[in-house]
């Protein structure tokens, strides 16, 4: 053999070495899974849905806490829920943050906290709506948005035609001064859930450009539906099922979760584009994604997302659209497949070396690392 | 289109006076009335007006769950006839975490009122008696016990007053029925002092559980083995404290009982799962013993070594100074349409085993087929078809040919007695579920004579009950 040869062969099999020591994803490096704490607060609010971690100090927050808000009242009737706690890792204590009114005049037809919310930069907390008034569509509300300062106090309402059911894992773009939001809104035209209810593909995914000048609160400048289409569907058990995971990766690429395809998504141009991508393009669908719900960005630029039909986050690539693989953090035998319908809120940790998710079946935070 | 709230400004009369409030702060404080949500929640109650959930925020649970039932024997028996009976079980849990920041401790008692006709003891006189509640009619304390936890729940110890079928020789398939044996097992119902740590009983000891992974649930513990503390041929459930579930008798012996767990097919947190693969069928299968250090009467010899049922015996049973069980439990699906499927079909079956010198039941088996979500729209009733068998021991069946043999008269030998139970279990809502039931007992007690008529064994019982349970 060649010296050459000899060299390239050895060079491969390092690199085959390396390759095969190598973590094949972001899950591969979570080994534990620790109780937080649970989420209920003292009205007895329960379903936790979304979770936050607040990027700066201001008011009552600090950084690092995880802020997370409940969908369900304390009869566990769903789109009744109307408080937002706070866990503070330093001190593992849970406190209310803001108890907000269950009629705002703004609001049509009540507040019910759902997965889409935000803490921008600013301080301003933003949380989406989507209401009932007897745990069931058939009461629904058309929601709104609801801005939060730091303390907890309602300092004012986003509403107006695109916005009906504000309900999806919020995506950020936060320059501080100004903000792009993106929210996916699944209300429109959906009836009571039944035997049978139909999907409707009028779910959207709305960008909205936020500025807060002057430290007021947020004002729309700008509105644009870059999504459209997607399908939405109310549901006895778990009130409706829609498009729920945003996050934004690489060259402004918005991933959407689109829960009734089994699908991610993919909007192009996401922050720039004047018009709907429809409901984008196919990133990976099916295989071990069961109904993709949550859905944050991992260190590694890989897509982590909660299966709503199982307990388990699937790890996906999203520039080759593989499935790395699914790691089960919800074994909840209540539920067939264990964990089905309890994993809502999903986010990754300051540092990036784990992340928190809510299992809404028994109120608690949990963090994976 | 950000809009500014319009502040409620009669936030504090409204505070100040509970009888008085704007309509613009009535609107705040509007909670959806009693009915809404009633069919969906898990508890009749709901979250009781806030008082659930400011309970559970002090780390405090309370349970409340009322079982009403009655029973009818058209055939067979030493009558014919219909009973009711009832219990009504309040739990109390505290979670230590939650009261005072204690992680890994939970703390529980529970009591019974028990109530209504054991129509076991007035008209069926069989050993698989049809219903796990029919006890004696008292109000009674029934577990009081503290569990920690460690290692992020992979190890825990219980310590107290424990009733041992919450967690040993368990069969979730089993469970659904309603002859007492589908829940606590025939052999140690007959075997154990007053059927054992079950319920209404319990009895001090301490439990270890290790969770150490790869799907192995190991269960030891050492408990007192006589609840009531009376002879062995006399459970006494009414007699002094025990009648209220206060005589914590420690005086007699030690029951020890193991378990191991193999849980297959079924994720644990932190499983990886690489590449969609078809999920396997879950099953559950345990391997146990227990060993009871008291005396024990023989079935079949008095002390002297005669037989019990010689005019010349003493009348005092042969002392065997230990007893023992093997067991194994196995519960199995064994088919669903798809893994979201609310429609499974499963099966289980218990078998055990104990010397036949010292006990009554030497052999026991209880076994069936359950099927979940059997109609469209009913995904959460379950309709099974079980049976179970009671094997009447060598020591017992040489004592009956004695006493046919000594007495001249016409005693037969006990044998087996096997019954079959059909029931569906009907979800009326999370907190409410209605059961039918039909009970076939072929050969009741084994085969004993009817007291209304000596010459003939008891005939085979027809049974039918109703039972309906709801959960406050």
């Amino acid at each position: 053999m060649q010296y050459s040869s000899f060299l390239a062969m050895a060079c491969l099999t390092i690199t085959m070495t390396a390759q095969a020591a190598e973590p094949k994803g972001f899950l591969d490096d979570v080994r534990r899974h620790s109780l937080a704490t649970s989420t209920v607060p003292a009205n007895g609010d329960q379903n936790p849905y979304a979770v936050v971690v607040a990027p700066v100090s201001v008011g009552r927050i600090q950084a690092g806490d995880v802020l997370i808000d409940n969908f369900n009242d304390r009869n566990n009737l769903q789109g009744l829920g109307s408080t937002i706690v706070t866990w503070r890792p330093a001190t593992k204590q849970l406190s209310l943050f803001a108890a907000i009114p269950r009629n705002l005049p703004q609001c049509p037809g009540g507040v019910g906290l759902t997965t889409a919310m935000t803490m921008l930069k600013s301080g301003w907390v933003i949380v989406g709506s989507l209401p009932s008034q007897d745990g069931t569509t058939k009461t629904k509300g058309q929601g709104c948005l609801i801005v939060l300062d730091a303390n907890g106090n309602v300092a004012g309402t986003i509403t107006g035609p695109n916005i009906n059911g504000p309900w999806g894992n919020m995506a950020v773009i936060d320059n501080g001064a100004t903000a792009t939001l993106f929210v996916s809104n699944t209300g429109f035209d959906v009836g009571p859930p039944g035997d049978q209810p139909p999907v409707v593909n009028k779910a959207t995914v709305l960008r909205l450009e936020l500025s807060m000048a002057g430290g007021k609160p947020p004002v729309v400048t700008r509105q644009t539906v870059i999504g459209s289409g997607f399908g939405e569907q109310a549901d006895k058990d778990v009130f409706i099922i829609g498009p729920t995971g945003l996050a934004l990766g690489k060259g402004g690429v918005l991933y959407v979760s689109d829960a009734l395809s089994n699908r991610i998504a993919a909007i192009p141009d996401a922050a720039t584009r004047g018009d709907s991508a429809g409901t984008g393009r196919d990133v990976t669908k099916d295989g071990l994604l069961k109904r993709p719900l949550a859905m944050t960005m991992a260190p590694n630029g890989h897509l982590l997302v909660t299966n709503g039909l199982n307990g388990q986050v699937v790890e996906i690539d999203p520039e080759t659209g593989s499935q790395i693989a699914a790691r089960w953090v919800d074994t909840n035998k209540a539920q067939s497949p264990p964990g089905s319908g309890d994993l809502f809120g999903l986010v990754m940790t300051p540092s990036g070396d784990g992340f928190y998710y809510v299992e809404d079946e028994v109120n608690t935070l949990v963090l994976a690392h | 289109m950000l809009t500014r709230p319009t502040r409620c400004a009669m936030a504090t009369a409204c505070l100040a006076s509970a009888l008085w409030t704007s309509a613009a702060c009535a609107q705040d404080d509007q909670q959806p009335g009693f009915m809404t949500g009633l069919w969906t929640r898990s508890n009749l109650l709901g979250g009781a007006g806030g008082v659930r959930s400011g309970l559970w925020n002090l780390g405090i649970t309370i349970g409340v769950q009322d079982v009403n039932e009655v029973w009818g024997n058209v055939t067979g028996g030493v009558q014919r006839g219909a009973s009711y009976d009832g219990v009504t079980l309040l739990s109390v849990g505290l979670d230590t975490q939650r009261a005072f920041g204690w992680e890994g401790g939970t703390f529980n008692v529970s009591a019974w009122n028990i109530r209504g006709r054991n129509i076991a003891t007035d008209n069926l006189l069989n050993l698989q008696t049809p219903s796990g509640f029919l006890a004696a009619d008292t109000t009674r304390l029934w577990e009081v016990w503290y569990q920690q936890s460690f290692l992020d729940g992979r190890i825990d110890v219980k310590l107290g007053q424990q009733s041992l079928d919450q967690e040993f020789m368990t069969s979730q398939g089993s469970s659904m029925f309603l002859n007492t044996v589908m829940g606590w097992p025939m052999l140690p119902s007959a075997d154990l002092y007053a059927g054992g740590p079950a319920y209404p009983l319990s009895s001090l000891g301490v439990r270890l559980r290790t969770q150490p992974g790869y799907g192995i649930t190991t269960l030891l513990g050492v408990f007192a083995d006589n609840p009531p503390g009376g002879p062995f041929n006399d459970d006494g459930q009414l007699r002094g404290s025990t009648l209220w579930g206060g005589n914590f008798n420690l005086r007699t012996g030690a029951l020890v009982i193991g378990e191991i767990q193999y849980t297959m097919n079924q994720p644990g947190n932190g499983d990886v799962v690489h590449g969609a693969t078809a999920s396997r069928l879950p099953g559950t299968y345990k391997l146990g013993f227990w060993y009871d250090s008291g005396p024990f009467p023989d079935q079949q010899f008095d002390n002297t070594g005669l037989s019990l049922a010689d005019p010349a015996s003493t009348g005092i049973a042969l002392t065997q100074w230990n007893n023992f069980s093997i067991y194994g439990v196995a519960d199995q699906m064994i088919w669903r349409p798809s893994e979201d499927s609310p429609r499974s079909v499963s099966v289980f079956a218990r078998l055990m085993g104990a010397p036949g010198d010292r006990n009554l039941i030497n052999f026991s088996v209880n076994a069936g087929i359950t099927l979940k979500a059997p109609f469209e729209g009913r995904d959460n009733d379950t309709v099974g078809v079980g049976f179970g068998i009671a094997q009447v021991s060598g020591g017992a069946q040489a004592f009956d040919r004695s006493v046919a043999f000594f007495s001249g008269a016409f005693n037969p030998v006990r044998t087996t007695e096997t019954f079959i139970e059909v029931t569906y279990q009907y979800t009326v809502a999370p907190w409410w579920q209605v059961q039918p039931d039909f009970q076939y007992v072929f050969n009741p007690g084994g085969g004993i004579l009817n007291p209304n008529q000596p010459t003939q064994r008891i005939g085979n019982e027809a049974i039918f009950g109703l039972r309906n349970t709801i959960t406050f």
